[in-house]
């Protein structure tokens, strides 16, 4: 019988699973996380598998299948323990070498590793590798360690001895205090301090109390709660229960987005499992303390991310927020007391009953304790999921972890924040990043997208494209937001293509300034934050495309047109052979030409043309019509 | 029995009666006859099985509306006699039996749809509407010049089509879709054979239906949970199990389209066998996600949103897939590919068409 009565039954499982796990001499821990999945991570943990097989190692070797590792530009991505060495871009074909070399006692496969290169020398360790040397991994160290299908392996890395530790020793009362006083704030973007939800709800009247998992990620360009739900849900599990324990709910939800069918089936797993070991259920560790949870899967509405809109989709309605003169945590789902918080937030608390509140005060800033996970993505070299200390500049994770700007090309801004956010400029990169700074700059923290961005990405599509998501996403409950969302569009479609006016920069102004003070819900209040922010910073990129027809970065495909360099030109074809719209033809000259009638501007010919030639340029669309068009090329041709 | 309707409506009186209630529960009965009249159908109700079916023979109404506990006859007997074929009298049952089997058998004898009690006024309208056309049609399709006629309305379609410059591609697409609708009339005309099939179809679908609900333990507050599985067996939401559904949870109908459609995930036209999502996330759209978008579209020929005429491959973006760093990201089925260009996706394709063929 695996169910799990007591706290010693608990001790002597963990003993077990640490047995298990070192009765193998070596590990190689294939990360299936979502990116490392679309570089082929599935059949290289096969053909790893097979390689192992074949040679008759499966008492010494073992593969493992984990969550996101976060360096995600490396993917695939292989550690081999107990050595710590970090393979990269690790293809199938390279499975039988890892093996042999394994197998033979010797060092990992040199190519494989990580390549500095300042010193032109490779890295081999994973905690030495730049991207990894100055994290502070709390919470993303546990995903390389397990595969989140086993709950053996949470066991054995010392998941649920938080839980063991409250049930067994700490008040309900005790275990609210302690997330209190680590000053624990929520990670979904608002900030709010957890303990002091939490206590909302367990001095709320009414009973049955919830507590709620808020897993509908939607802010696009954010992917650390899908790959902590995924790469470790008994984590996110534990918290929800240590939760439940404190404020005294006998039942909780998990509302994950369907977009994240991974996530979903490892929390499916998770709770399977949970229950089968009798972590969840009755009388957990004989405590007398019973609690359980149900899935509820997001159908796609971006504003059911909001706790009230959430609960009401969890009731079987339609997602739309309600006005909150009285908090979900008093009134929620069915108007009983509901306690909300992230994934990050949840996966948070059992480290802090663990190592306690003072090892978490010990981390970050005055207003913001702890470390946060970000999404680092866009236009850095090194992407991926990163987890710092609150309080790290935002020059430290953009250029030492993620290595600054690929291509020689310069550093325009950051959003932070999402849809709700809005951009940085450089000049106040130094910024700590914790969540009262990041507001006062104009952004937010936001649940942790962090969107580089370079001389190629223009401020005013950055806000269009926001602006479009949410005028998209409003659900149309209260004026200001639908209507208010649509005008900014449209001006912003306007300026875009070149149709934009004198006074639409103020109009903008006016419409954000309403938006902010009428709207009902936050999505509506923090709508126009993309709008203010690029305006704020580079309103003379706004300019520019209202008084010039210019856009600098190349991308208002309105602004734009494509040529051919008649000089540069070696009549390849690769260009005519990547257009879709057949509008690349050959002249007299035997050098190709682009009809500007039959021109989609897709780019597709931009990325065809090969890099030593660099015959395709993009022009200002009204320099088509000189000769030389190339004189007019702009900051987005090649050198 | 309602007698002052009855004896003002005889043969060749005018006007001509739409709907023919036949239900022994008077306050019922009387609920749907308001609702028809507000909406402008000239009604009469029969309050006995007998009675009921002689006026269905003598006055031919569009529709009947049948409760199956109606007494006099027994209901799928009176069910049969309606349904002759060759009538133009549509049935509609309305019973409080809400069981697949009840329903299928219905459906087996003819009936035109299947309304539970107590009905659901916007559900009336709506199937009465259906099965009044439908009358209309088969009266027309008896009539001796109606075949000509038809096919005469046909070519007019097509020269029009032609003079309004229209491509031949999307003239083949057009008659694709068209002749679909023409199947599935045909079927309720009970002309084509298929309709044993349909019926078989349709009662495996709502048995899956049922299995669903099963799940939830036919709760209303998991509707959303339901209407995910069922757009994921179905890959869209098909009216007939849509109404299933509003039946047997006690739902109204408007209730769920409206949800169907807030939410993203839900559609309510067929969706193809394979869906390539193009993410749109932020970090997408920075590294060239709108490139990537053109470059899918042109490959499968289709814009964002649509589903060929074979009902292979859908086409659609979503918010954010979780792929970020790996940005542009596209899903096909299952499967995540970075950045695939435009030989890649037609490997992909081509693998597509290969399977469907075998």
């Amino acid at each position: 019988m695996k169910r799990v009565k007591t706290v010693a039954d608990l001790e002597n499982l963990r003993t077990q699973a640490v047995a298990g796990r070192d009765a193998r001499e070596a590990w190689l821990e294939v990360c299936t996380g979502s990116g490392c999945r679309a570089c082929g991570a599935e059949a290289l943990a096969d053909a790893l598998d097979g390689e192992i097989e074949k040679r008759r190692l499966g008492d010494t070797i073992g593969v493992r299948r984990t969550g996101c590792h976060g360096f995600c530009e490396g993917a695939p991505l292989v550690v081999i323990q107990p050595s710590d060495a970090c393979c990269l871009k690790v293809q199938p074909k390279d499975a039988a070498a890892i093996i042999d070399r394994l197998g033979a006692g010797e060092g990992p496969v040199t190519d494989l590793l990580y390549l500095d290169e300042e010193t032109g020398g490779r890295i081999a360790r994973l905690q030495e590798i730049p991207f990894y040397k100055h994290q502070e991994r709390v919470l993303l160290e546990d995903n390389v360690r397990i595969d989140a299908t086993s709950i053996m392996d949470y066991i054995a890395i010392g998941g649920y001895g938080a839980l063991a530790k409250a049930l067994s020793g700490m008040t309900p009362e005790s275990v609210l205090q302690e997330v209190k006083a680590a000053k624990l704030r929520g990670r979904g973007g608002g900030g709010f301090p957890a303990g002091r939800k939490w206590e909302t709800t367990r001095n709320a009247p009414g009973e049955p109390k919830y507590v709620i998992v808020n897993a509908d990620e939607g802010d696009p360009g954010a992917f650390m709660d899908g790959s902590l739900l995924q790469g470790n849900p008994h984590s996110v599990l534990e918290g929800l229960i240590l939760g439940a324990y404190a404020i005294g709910a006998a039942e909780g939800f998990l509302y994950v987005r369907q977009e994240y069918p991974l996530a979903l089936r490892s929390a499916r797993i998770a709770i399977e499992q949970a229950r089968e070991y009798g972590l969840l259920g009755r009388n957990i560790l004989g405590s007398g303390f019973s609690f359980d949870v149900t899935i509820h899967r997001g159908a796609g509405a971006f504003v059911s991310g909001e706790s009230s809109a959430l609960m009401s989709a969890i009731e079987g309605h339609v997602g739309e927020p309600r006005p909150k003169y009285v908090h979900t945590s008093e009134k929620g789902v069915w108007g009983k007391p509901s306690c909300l918080n992230n994934v990050e937030t949840w996966a948070t608390v059992p480290r802090i009953i663990q190592k306690g509140a003072d090892w978490f005060r010990g981390l970050g800033t005055e207003g913001s304790k702890g470390t946060k996970i970000f999404s680092l993505v866009g236009k850095v070299k090194n992407t991926g999921l990163v987890e710092v200390p609150m309080g790290t500049p935002l020059r430290d994770i953009i250029f030492k972890i993620g290595g600054g700007v690929p291509d020689g090309k310069s550093f325009k801004a950051v959003q932070t924040g999402g849809p709700s956010g809005g951009v940085i400029p450089e000049t106040l990169l130094d910024l700590p990043v914790d969540f009262d700074e990041l507001t006062r700059a104009g952004s937010m923290m936001g649940s942790g997208g962090m969107i580089v961005m370079d001389e190629n990405t223009c401020m005013v599509d950055t806000a269009r494209y926001y602006t479009n998501f949410l005028a998209h996403e409003s659900c149309g409950k209260c004026v200001p937001c639908r209507e208010g969302t649509r005008q900014m569009l449209r001006i912003l479609d306007d300026i875009a293509s070149g149709k934009g006016r004198e006074g639409d920069l103020e109009i903008l102004e006016e419409l954000a300034e309403f938006m902010q003070v009428a709207s009902l819900c936050a999505l509506g209040q923090s709508a126009p934050n993309p709008v203010v922010s690029t305006l704020k910073y580079f309103r003379g990129e706004y300019e520019e495309h209202i008084r010039q027809g210019r856009c600098r970065a190349g991308v208002c495909t309105a602004l734009i047109a494509y040529d051919i360099s008649q000089e540069k030109c070696r009549s390849c074809g690769a260009c005519q052979r990547s257009c879709p719209a057949g509008a690349v033809h050959k002249s007299e000259t035997d050098v190709f030409t682009i009809v500007q009638e039959k021109c989609i501007k897709c780019g597709a010919c931009f990325r065809a043309c090969p890099e030593k030639f660099g015959a395709v340029v993009k022009v200002p669309a009204d320099a088509i019509r000189h000769e030389a068009a190339e004189e007019f090329a702009l900051a987005g041709t090649r050198e | 029995m309602d007698t002052r309707k009855m004896t003002t409506i005889g043969p060749g009186a005018s006007p001509p009666l739409d709907v023919l209630i036949m239900d022994d529960d008077a306050a019922s009965a009387a609920a749907c006859r308001r609702t028809l009249e507000e909406d402008g159908y000239c009604v009469a109700v029969a309050g006995d099985g007998r009675q009921g079916l002689q006026a269905a023979e003598s006055d031919g109404p569009s529709v009947v509306l049948l409760d199956l506990g109606i007494p006099g006859v027994t209901g799928f007997e009176a069910l049969a006699r309606l349904a002759e074929p060759g009538s133009a009298t549509i049935p509609i049952v309305m019973t409080g039996d809400g069981t697949v089997d009840c329903a299928v058998e219905c459906m087996r004898l003819g009936a035109h749809d299947f309304l539970m009690k107590p009905v659901d006024p916007e559900k009336l309208l709506d199937s009465v509407r259906r099965g009044v056309d439908l009358s209309t049609l088969r009266r027309q399709a008896d009539a001796p010049r109606a075949k000509q006629d038809l096919l005469l309305q046909g070519l007019d379609f097509l020269g029009e089509a032609y003079s309004l410059g229209m491509e031949k591609r999307q003239l083949l697409d057009e008659l694709a879709s068209l002749e679909k609708e023409a199947k599935h009339r045909a079927d309720g005309l009970g002309r084509t054979g298929g309709k044993e099939r349909a019926i078989a179809g349709i009662r495996e679908d709502l048995l899956k239906a049922d299995a669903i609900m099963r799940k939830y333990g036919f709760r209303k507050d998991a509707l959303i949970q339901t209407l995910l599985d069922i757009q994921e067996t179905f890959h869209w939401l098909p009216r007939h199990i849509l109404g299933w559904v509003s039946g047997r949870l006690h739902i109204p109908l408007r209730e769920i389209h409206g949800i169907a459609n807030f939410y993203e995930a839900f559609s309510l036209e067929p969706r193809g066998r394979h869906s390539f999502q193009v993410c749109t996330g932020t970090a997408c759209h920075v590294r060239g996600a709108s490139e990537l978008l053109t470059r899918v579209s042109a490959a499968l020929g289709l814009q964002p949103g649509q589903t060929d005429s074979r009902l292979t491959y859908t086409l659609e973006t979503v918010h954010c897939l979780g792929c970020c760093a790996l940005a542009p990201v596209i899903q096909v089925d299952s499967e995540y590919y970075r950045d695939p260009d435009r030989s890649r996706l037609d490997t992909i394709i081509k693998t597509m068409q290969k399977e469907t063929q075998a």
